[in-house]
């Protein structure tokens, strides 16, 4: 019970250094960073590099600085003639909003940044929104899918990828019109977190608007298992299942509908199968389930800065390894909003609070082309300030590879369907 | 008692400098002291039970996330009440389900009663999550409050009031020798005629409510909760370890790991954060301090055996006659 | 009724594959005495190792459980003692402590991990991975039989050890009374070195499993450590036998409540059952908790 002190100067060396630690993390606030020299626009990227959304996050910021570093090979960004280098500055938000709303603190008021790259996830990114406001720096969000990021009306923040209530529900009526003998009902799962769920309702909601029969919608927990509601499914026998949810329970769902037996005519899942560590994961069975992309490599778009959709696809594959998934891309095309933005705005750096408004406002009158797409901000209703011009894609997973199978004019291969017994 | 003296005059400089903070440092500084003043907080209430009571509590965070569902919902369309009076909600609501929870579990032991909490903080969790009237997963948002001053100095007044609460109660009353009689011989501590029931119920609900203000100027503040953003098991993981970092069952343990753990964690976080990293650190940190800081970084100042009481002696001695292996 | 049945065996098996992790989980309990933070850190290391196994060397998944066994039995039994100078050293909490020293190593794992191997979820296959029988109206997925059919035996394999050999006898001793163990001659020290050794190898064989069931993920362990913790709790601490009643009881609930009431209930339920559970029987169902 009574703590043992085996040598006394042990015990002062350690508080010693105690002291010095603690003095030394409590005098940090009073040392200034040093400033860059060279005029250069500054950009922060919040996003989730640890944590539960790890890999959305990492892919998020693969993306953002894939645009940074082809903008500083080429020189920078032009503004009235001259070049100006990006420099990007990082803030984990540990999966988390409340660490999200921290660094989106540090990044403006420590790193003193132009404008934010917004987060993986709507969480976070809701989150930061009221900091934005704050300080009056424009944000731009190449990844926040969650249509309650846009009901808010955020001031200074902008999404490249359209919310997934306008892609989830869509894609059921692209598929529903490929199948063929035509599908009539359709099973909902969607996992209970943020983004999967409102996927799982864009799939529910769009079910009558597809012409079909909405048999089951299930909200699983991401920790249960998920056993009693495939077999639950497997006895309502739907033509379609359509899931909400992120990779890690999307494997999840195949692995399990495998070892059921159970295989439903059509499989569609948003965000996960687009990614390449899904068909990585599960080999063979990953073939034929469906997918839901807003961009893709082969899509028919190009811009100056990438060049086409498949140059850029070449790029991304070249620095990571991976072929990119349309959050890549989406995350990519956020930083082509901010070069066109400062284009058009003329303004050199450091940019001013002032020059900071009139980018939001230069942001919010954008209309381009790129590799990525149309972008294009709305300027009312549910979507404000959400790009929904791109058209959703359906994509399937054949022989390992990702595919456009939908809508007719965009497809690359026939749609596999009905799916064949597991083996 | 010159080192008296001597700690009043520090506590007092640190006062003044906690005031003036806001003029000194920049915003981002400020929010970084935010929740170093929140996390010293937190610590403290988890201390009350955990270190003064010895009931280890796993769902911790069950009540910093009441006080933060009650002031998101009470401040929202369509009541929109003022913050104080939500404040005051949460703390009702939070002593009711503390009475209410308290009242079975703490008669459990040891793990079962650490276990058992943190069956209730993630029931809540889930509550929160299949119910409609809390926003389910999708959380809840409030009307953005966009003053940095306002929010620190609201979490320095619940930190203050939270020191000094647990002082006067815990150090220098009667009902701390009680609590502490309890902790080290429970079966003793009855015989000599505590209430221990009572005393574990009210030191349960003061440690529960006390986090209820923090969680409710928590969500004010981040403008935006979900379940695992309030509820979530590592919130209460951060405040055990900051308590065992700062030192178990210490009045400055917990302001000490608390204040440590946050800011060392986010210098971590602003240097080497783009890596999963600092994660590996902030473990190996833990075991470091578990194996050779066991009292914490408080036990390194403390002064030798002479403070404890008659009353812990007396408890002291019952134990050893009564024996036996106590796990 | 064929979906009753099949419910029904799905929440059997659910049991099973939840037993696997927790049974040696309890032995740890009762000869340590240490409730151990780590024990998802072992499982998600026993999956990557089989992950490794099919991936780097082609080999099959069920290759990697006795590897995952021999190599993280040795590094359990390195772990062991300095587990056990921490729960039995002279601090004013050392259960507590314990429990710090595991949640500490439980970070540094998968900080580790997350340094080491990335983030992308990864899958171990197996000769049984996706494969099912018919029985009658019910499908039986085979992996999951393999998982279920691992807990008993393990359970029934610890049984025999403890109670028919002279080593188990002194374990059992140990768990009921250190001092008095010592004074008959049984090195604590050591026994919980080989304790802690034999709990870490039998949870990392349990991870390649989970692997095959689920998949693999760095951020997945804090999962596993609820489950193990809340099923033991519920078995009554330290009881080997009650880790597979109350881990079969949780898988029940939770698929007839998925299957008849809502997926979204399912946890919801099976939280709120054990913390009544705890409430009414406070030393778990069978009572026999320490």
């Amino acid at each position: 019970m009574a703590p043992t002190y085996r040598s006394f100067s042990r015990r002062r060396f350690l508080g010693g250094s105690a002291v010095a630690v603690t003095a030394g993390a409590l005098g940090m606030p009073f040392v200034r960073t040093a400033r860059a020299q060279a005029a250069t626009f500054k950009a922060g990227v919040i996003t989730s590099l640890s944590g539960e959304n790890i890999l959305g996050g990492n892919l998020t910021k693969r993306g953002y600085d894939i645009w940074a570093d082809t903008v500083n090979e080429q020189g920078g960004v032009e503004v009235a003639g001259e070049r100006f280098k990006v420099e990007m500055f990082y803030g984990d938000d540990q999966s988390n909003p409340a660490t999200g709303a921290d660094a989106a603190e540090r990044l403006i008021v420590q790193n003193e940044v132009d404008v934010l790259f917004g987060p993986y996830t709507s969480g976070s990114t809701i989150a930061v929104q009221p900091i934005c406001q704050k300080y009056q720096v424009p944000m731009i969000s190449g990844s926040a899918e969650s249509p309650n990021v846009w009901k808010a009306r955020p001031e200074f923040n902008f999404g490249v990828i359209p919310a997934v209530d306008t892609t989830s529900g869509l894609s059921l009526g692209v598929l529903a019109k490929l199948s063929n003998p035509a599908a009539r009902t359709v099973a909902v799962i969607g996992v209970n977190e943020p983004f999967s769920k409102e996927t799982g309702e864009g799939f529910r909601d769009g079910v009558a608007a597809a012409g079909l029969e909405l048999v089951a919608y299930e909200l699983v927990p991401p920790e249960g298992d998920l056993t009693p509601v495939i077999s639950k499914i497997a006895a309502l026998n739907p033509d379609i299942v359509a899931v909400g949810g992120h990779e890690e329970p999307l494997i999840n769902v195949v692995k399990t509908s495998k070892s059921l037996n159970f295989r439903p005519k059509a499989l569609i899942m948003h965000y996960g199968v687009t990614n390449p560590a899904f068909a990585e994961a599960l080999g063979a069975d990953a073939d034929g389930t469906t997918g839901v992309a807003v961009w893709l490599p082969t899509v028919p778009y190009s811009d100056d800065v990438f060049g086409t959709a498949q140059d850029f696809a070449a790029l991304a594959q070249k620095k990571s390894g991976q072929e990119p998934d349309y959050t890549e891309a989406g995350c990519a095309a956020s930083g082509l909003v901010l070069g066109d933005a400062l284009k058009r705005l003329g303004k050199k750096p450091a940019l001013t609070a002032e020059d900071r408004v009139a980018l939001k406002d230069a942001i919010a009158e954008t209309d381009i082309q790129t590799f990525y797409g149309p972008i294009k901000f709305e300027k009312e209703g549910n979507h404000y300030h959400d790009n929904i011009q791109p058209v959703p894609v359906l994509i399937q997973i054949q022989g390992g590879k990702t595919v456009a199978v939908g809508p007719q004019e965009a497809a690359a291969a026939p749609f596999t369907y009905p799916l064949p017994a597991w083996k | 008692m010159k080192s008296r003296w001597l700690g009043l005059l520090l506590l007092g400089a640190l006062l003044v400098v906690l005031v003036l903070l806001p003029l000194l440092v920049n915003n981002y500084w400020l929010r970084i002291a935010t929740g170093a003043l929140m996390w010293a907080g937190l610590a403290c209430s988890w201390n009350m039970l955990g270190g003064y009571a010895g009931y280890i509590n796993f769902g911790h965070s069950a009540f910093f996330g009441l006080g933060a569902y009650a002031t998101a919902l009470l401040m929202a369309d369509p009541l929109g009440l003022p913050f104080t009076v939500t404040v005051l909600a949460g703390i009702a609501v939070t002593a009711a389900c503390a009475v209410v929870i308290g009242a079975p579990t703490l008669r459990l032991r040891g793990a079962y009663f650490a276990i058992a909490t943190w069956a209730f903080a993630e029931v809540l969790i889930q509550f929160a999550t299949v119910m409609d009237f809390t926003g389910g997963i999708g959380g809840l948002s409030l009307p953005p409050f966009l003053n940095e001053r306002f929010f620190y100095f609201a979490m320095l007044a619940a930190a203050v009031l939270t020191y000094l609460a647990t002082w006067a109660l815990f150090e220098r009353s009667r009902f701390g020798l009680k609590v502490k009689a309890l902790r080290d011989h429970e079966p003793a501590a009855e015989a000599m005629g505590i209430n221990t029931a009572l005393v574990k119920l009210q030191t349960f609900v003061l440690s529960a409510i006390t986090a209820s203000v923090f969680g409710a100027i928590f969500a004010y503040w981040v403008t935006f909760i979900n379940p695992r953003s309030v509820f979530g098991g590592d919130i209460t993981d951060q405040m055990v370890v900051m308590v065992l970092l700062g030192g178990l069952g210490t009045l400055w343990g917990p302001a000490i790991g608390g204040v440590a753990l946050f800011v060392v964690n986010r210098l971590i976080w602003m240097y080497w954060g783009d890596t999963a990293f600092y994660i590996a650190i902030l473990g190996a940190a833990i075991v470091l301090v578990v194996l050779f800081l066991p009292n914490g970084i408080a036990g390194l100042f403390a002064r030798r055996r002479g403070g404890a009481t008659v009353l812990d002696k007396t408890v002291e001695k019952l134990a050893r006659a009564g024996g036996g292996d106590r796990n | 009724m064929d979906l009753f049945l099949q419910t029904l065996l799905n929440g059997l098996l659910i049991g099973g594959v939840i037993a696997t992790f927790t049974i040696a989980f309890q032995l740890t309990f009762g000869v340590l005495h240490v409730i151990d933070f780590a024990v998802g850190g072992w499982v998600v290391l026993g999956g990557y190792l089989g992950y490794y196994m099919v991936a780097a060397f082609g080999l099959d998944g069920f290759v990697a459980i006795p590897v995952a066994f021999v190599l993280f039995g040795a590094v359990g039994y390195l772990i062991g003692p300095i587990l056990y100078n921490v729960r039995n050293s002279r601090t004013a909490r050392p259960e507590l402590m314990a429990l710090a020293l595991t949640f500490g190593l439980f970070t540094l794992l998968r900080g580790g991990m997350l340094t080491a191997w990335g983030f992308n979820t990864r899958n171990v296959t197996t000769a049984l991975s996706g494969e099912s029988l018919m029985v009658g109206p019910v499908t039986v997925p085979l992996i999951r039989v393999a998982a279920a059919l691992f807990a008993v035996a393990i359970a029934g394999g610890l049984f025999i050890f403890l109670y028919r050999t002279r080593y188990g006898l002194a374990i059992r001793a140990t768990a009921e009374n250190r001092h008095n163990a010592a004074l008959m001659g049984v090195n604590i020290r050591r026994l919980s070195a080989n304790v802690y050794g034999l709990y870490a190898g039998i949870t990392a064989m349990a991870g390649v499993l989970m692997g095959a069931i689920y998949s693999v993920n760095p951020e997945s362990g804090l999962r596993y450590t609820l489950f193990a913790f809340f099923v033991a709790v519920l078995a009554g601490l330290g009881s080997v036998g009650g880790a597979l009643v109350a881990a079969l009881l949780l898988g029940v609930i939770e698929a007839y409540v998925a299957t008849y009431v809502g997926s979204s209930y399912s946890l919801l339920a099976i939280f709120s059952t054990l913390f009544l559970v705890l409430l009414v029987s406070p030393r778990g169902i069978l009572r026999r908790g320490l």
